[in-house]
């Protein structure tokens, strides 16, 4: 697998900062306008706004389930259907099942939610036996893939996630296409996809690692496809796509993350520094 | 012309009724059955051999396509006006003679009977169970006229809804019918048209379902093919009832006549007022597109089918929002098959009550099956519900021919299941078909003989819904496949103890985990097949097919006791296994025999049996 970018990247058209890999300790998404229901998780009293899904309310009362094709900054899909939990006696999907009224009673280790999990994660991991994410879940529930039906193990388990990031980004350069169990992420016509920007939106979103890219001498290579990378005019470390930094238009400046950080921080630090008292003076001693 | 209020409807359906028909009339089969068998080229012979006769408006004799007639299997069929007798079989040559002998003389061709020794249609025993209402107009207008469908009686619901009942008595008269969904799950329609009228405000809309895309089912297709009007009309009342201003009928585009007939019709309407904007000068409106789907069997889920017409592709999503709150672009939807639709005048005509009368309690009304398989007679069959499978398989289908045994019958299309023998004596309705673990479906009926492998059947059928998987979800796109490697592997000699468990195991799994309908009942095949033929499935575990199917898997052996030495067997060999003389008892020899199945299909006398292969024998397990 490549190494980590050297930044953290932003999507094409999402505002650097709104980092796209935002899934650890993403809590409920704020319905504030709803009244709240109240229910239970597994036994755990709690009271989420009307419409929260059974993941948000899981997340509320520390009760974690697991999840892939889920992410908090894209619509959700429910296609994995790892997250399925039970509720009035079937099984759900956690990430979309809605609440609606109080009184509901979710299980997320029943038998029947266990044992759906375990096979979720048999049929991804004969398609991702490698990738770090689904072997973690695959040993945590004692499932091993079977070589009987380990088809195509590409790396890629058709979560979409890299779909969608890309869409919410704004280049819809690649969709998954074909049907069944030969659908894959691709672009049009199965080449590389000339809408691309180089943003890596996609292979930030990726769970399993599948989307592969690389950077060097300053050339960022994903999808088939060469990227050069704009230095940073303060420090000079190269951070964004030209494509990616005209896709933004306007004045979008090729400012590295941390510098953008610094700058910020200190401009914030004048205002402060201009509100209090002695503070201009200060300044302009400096 | 223009109709611009009720009396105008009235006046002219009147009109049209009182008008005296040909004095005869040849109806040549225009469905999709017989089209395929050649009923075109008869029909332009006929259309000939008429001109050449001088036959024309002024001699009251005359000849027309039709809708579907229903005996698919003796196509291409003609019906004869008023008479009711039915042909089959028929040949461009045929036209003389059925013009000359039976149009102009009024005498019947026996040798071009439909059902040998049944001159009336309504005689041959592949009618008697029969009760057409939905088919009812099939050899009696012509498809798609709209002065026909006026003449039969069509419109009259919708006069009566816009003259007497109003809005509200039009929705009670469906919702007390007591119709069932007929696209398969039969959910009531009743409480689907509550539910959109109880919707919020603003756009409603209603689709027709006519995406049928089980292999072997036609019935929606000679629908929309044979009356397309009532389907439209069925809309319009829908329309009318639960104020919906706009409706699409979403057509598969393998159903290019379909497509052109719904279309027609539909401009047809429109030209006469009776549908798009100020309907019968009641200010009010219903604009209805017919609309391609690009045929993926898919988009016959109801979200997927709303994500197509929408112009995404086709694809299923979690529904955790009934379509009748969000459906189609957000709004308030009701989706019904064509043919819950085109029960909805004659419900809106002649009642709840009247309705109610066919069919049983829970399942009021009739459905239309297409029966095909291993049954003498095959067709389209529309029969009350509650009729049970053997009146169908047995009854109108004839039994199963050629001296074999019934062995199962596939309900409910790919995803549906098979059911044994003990199935003949169950009703066809809805709960009794899903409590056996077959479901209605869309309405096939497959019969099967004792050469049908089930596991083979199984393996068929999930190897279609791989195909068909959107790939969306994991259990579907990724379990699918797997169940279907295991099945090839039983029906290849390639099982392993243990197999018919695993496979039962993950199929219950993927039911209880996949994202769409499709998905949920994509292990049916598998799961009724284990529960009715489980025996089966152990043999194939150890390398026996009884039925002879799967290659390599048994060995041929003739019976001596019920040889009769008539050499079929050993004509239909190609391998030259089968030895004996003019005369003589046959006998297979093993090392030759290729396990074709060549023999046991070809033996009248059901002689040739398939016996467990001997173990560790070198063809036993030729994969």
């Amino acid at each position: 697998m490549p190494g980590e970018p050297d930044s953290c990247a932003a999507g094409g058209g999402v505002p650097a900062g709104a980092a796209l890999p935002g899934e650890a300790g993403a809590g409920s998404r704020p319905r504030l306008a709803e009244p709240l229901v109240e229910g239970t998780v597994d036994g755990v009293r709690v009271a989420v706004p009307r419409g929260a899904t059974i993941l948000e309310a899981a997340r509320l009362c520390a009760i974690e389930i697991p999840t892939l094709c889920h992410h908090e900054g894209l619509p959700p899909e429910g296609s994995c259907r790892l997250c399925l939990s039970e509720t009035r006696g079937s099984l759900a999907v956690s990430c979309m099942y809605p609440l609606r009224e109080s009184g509901f009673a979710a299980l997320t280790r029943s038998p029947a939610v266990l044992e759906a999990r375990r096979y979720v994660l048999s049929l991804l991991v004969c398609r991702a036996p490698r990738a770090p994410r689904i072997r973690k879940l695959a040993d945590e529930y004692g499932v091993s893939p079977d070589p009987r039906f380990m088809r195509d193990p590409d790396g890629c388990i058709r979560c979409g996630r890299c779909v969608r990031a890309c869409r919410a980004s704004g280049p819809e350069a690649i969709a998954l296409c074909g049907r069944g169990f030969a659908r894959l992420v691709t672009g049009p016509f199965g080449r590389p996809p000339e809408a691309c920007v180089g943003c890596l939106a996609c292979a930030l979103a990726c769970p399993t690692g599948k989307i592969a890219f690389s950077e060097r001498d300053g050339v960022r290579r994903i999808w088939e496809r060469e990227f050069e990378l704009a230095p940073c005019p303060e420090c000079g470390k190269r951070a964004f796509t030209r494509e990616q930094l005209a896709f933004l238009g306007g004045g979008a400046s090729a400012l590295c993350h941390s510098c953008r950080r610094r700058l910020m921080a200190r401009e914030l630090g004048k205002a402060a520094a201009l509100e209090a008292p002695g503070g201009p003076a200060l300044l302009r001693a400096l | 012309m223009r109709l611009g209020s009720t009396d105008d409807l009235r006046a002219l359906r009147r009109e049209l009724a009182a008008r005296p028909g040909p004095k005869r009339r040849l109806w040549v089969c225009g469905g999709p059955g017989c089209l395929a068998s050649g009923a075109q080229e008869v029909f332009r012979a006929v259309e000939e051999a008429c001109r050449a006769q001088g036959l024309g408006g002024a001699s009251g004799l005359r000849a027309d396509l039709s809708g579907c007639l229903g005996l698919c299997e003796r196509g291409p069929l003609a019906e004869v006006e008023p008479e009711g007798w039915l042909y089959g079989g028929l040949r461009p040559e045929d036209a003389g003679e059925l013009v000359s002998e039976t149009l102009i003389g009024g005498r019947f061709v026996e040798r071009l009977a439909a059902d040998p020794g049944c001159r009336e249609k309504d005689s041959s025993p592949f009618y008697l169970p029969q009760k057409r209402h939905v088919m009812a107009r099939f050899g009696r207008a012509r498809p798609g006229s709209l002065e026909d469908y006026l003449a039969t009686g069509g419109y009259g619901a919708l006069e009566l809804a816009l003259s007497e009942l109003g809005p509200e008595e039009t929705f009670r008269r469906v919702e007390r019918s007591g119709l069932r969904g007929r696209g398969g799950g039969g959910f009531p329609a009743g409480r689907k048209w509550r539910a959109l009228k109880e919707s919020g405000g603003g756009t409603r809309y209603l689709i027709a379902n006519g995406d049928e895309g089980d292999p072997g089912a036609f019935m929606n297709r000679a629908l929309m093919e044979g009356d397309p009007l009532s389907v439209i009309e069925g809309m319009t009342l829908g329309a009318y009832a639960l104020g919906a201003g706009r409706g699409f009928i979403y057509v598969r585009h393998e159903y290019p006549l379909s497509v052109e007939r719904l279309r027609a019709a539909a401009a047809a309407a429109e030209g006469a007022g009776l549908l798009g904007a100020d309907i019968l000068g009641r200010g009010f409106d219903f604009r209805l597109a017919i609309v391609e789907g690009g045929g993926a069997f898919v988009c016959g889920e109801s979200t997927a089918l709303t994500a197509s017409i929408e112009g995404r592709e086709g694809q299923p999503r979690v529904k955790y929002v009934r379509t009748t709150e969000a459906g189609l672009w957000e709004r308030p939807t009701l989706l019904q098959n064509v043919e819950s639709w085109a029960n909805v005048p004659q419900i809106v005509a002649n009642g709840p009550e009247w309705f109610r009368r066919t069919g049983s309690e829970a399942n009021p009304g009739t459905k239309v099956f297409s029966l095909v398989g291993k049954v003498r007679r095959t067709g389209l069959v529309e029969v009350p519900l509650g009729t049970t499978v053997g009146a169908l398989v047995n009854g109108a289908g004839g039994g199963v021919p050629r001296g074999r045994s019934f062995k199962a019958v596939q309900s409910g299309g790919p995803s549906g299941g098979c059911l044994p023998e003990s199935a003949l004596d169950l009703p066809l309705d809805f709960d009794a078909l899903a409590e056996a673990g077959a479901m209605m479906g869309s309405g096939g009926l497959i019969v099967m003989d004792d050469l049908s492998c089930l596991v083979d059947t199984a393996r068929y059928f999930t190897g279609f819904l791989c195909e068909e998987s959107c790939g969306k979800c994991a259990p579907c796109r990724e379990g699918l496949p797997a169940l279907r490697d295991v099945l090839t592997d039983l029906t290849e000699g390639r099982g392993r103890p243990g197999d018919s468990a695993f496979l039962e195991s993950q199929a219950r799994l993927l039911a209880a985990t996949a994202l769409c309908g499709l998905g949920k009942s994509a292990a049916n095949p598998v799961l009724s097949t284990l529960r009715h033929f489980r025996e089966e499935y152990m043999e194939h575990e150890e390398g026996y097919c009884r039925a002879g199917r799967c290659r390599g898997m048994y060995l041929p052996e003739v019976d001596g006791d019920l040889c009769r030495a008539c050499g079929a067997c050993q004509k239909a060999c190609p391998a030259s296994a089968i030895e004996g003389e003019r005369k003589e008892k046959r006998r297979v020899l093993p090392e030759r025999c290729e396990t074709c199945g060549a023999c046991l299909a070809a033996c009248p006398f059901e002689a040739v049996k398939a016996r467990r292969p001997k173990k560790g024998a070198p063809d036993a397990r030729r994969a």
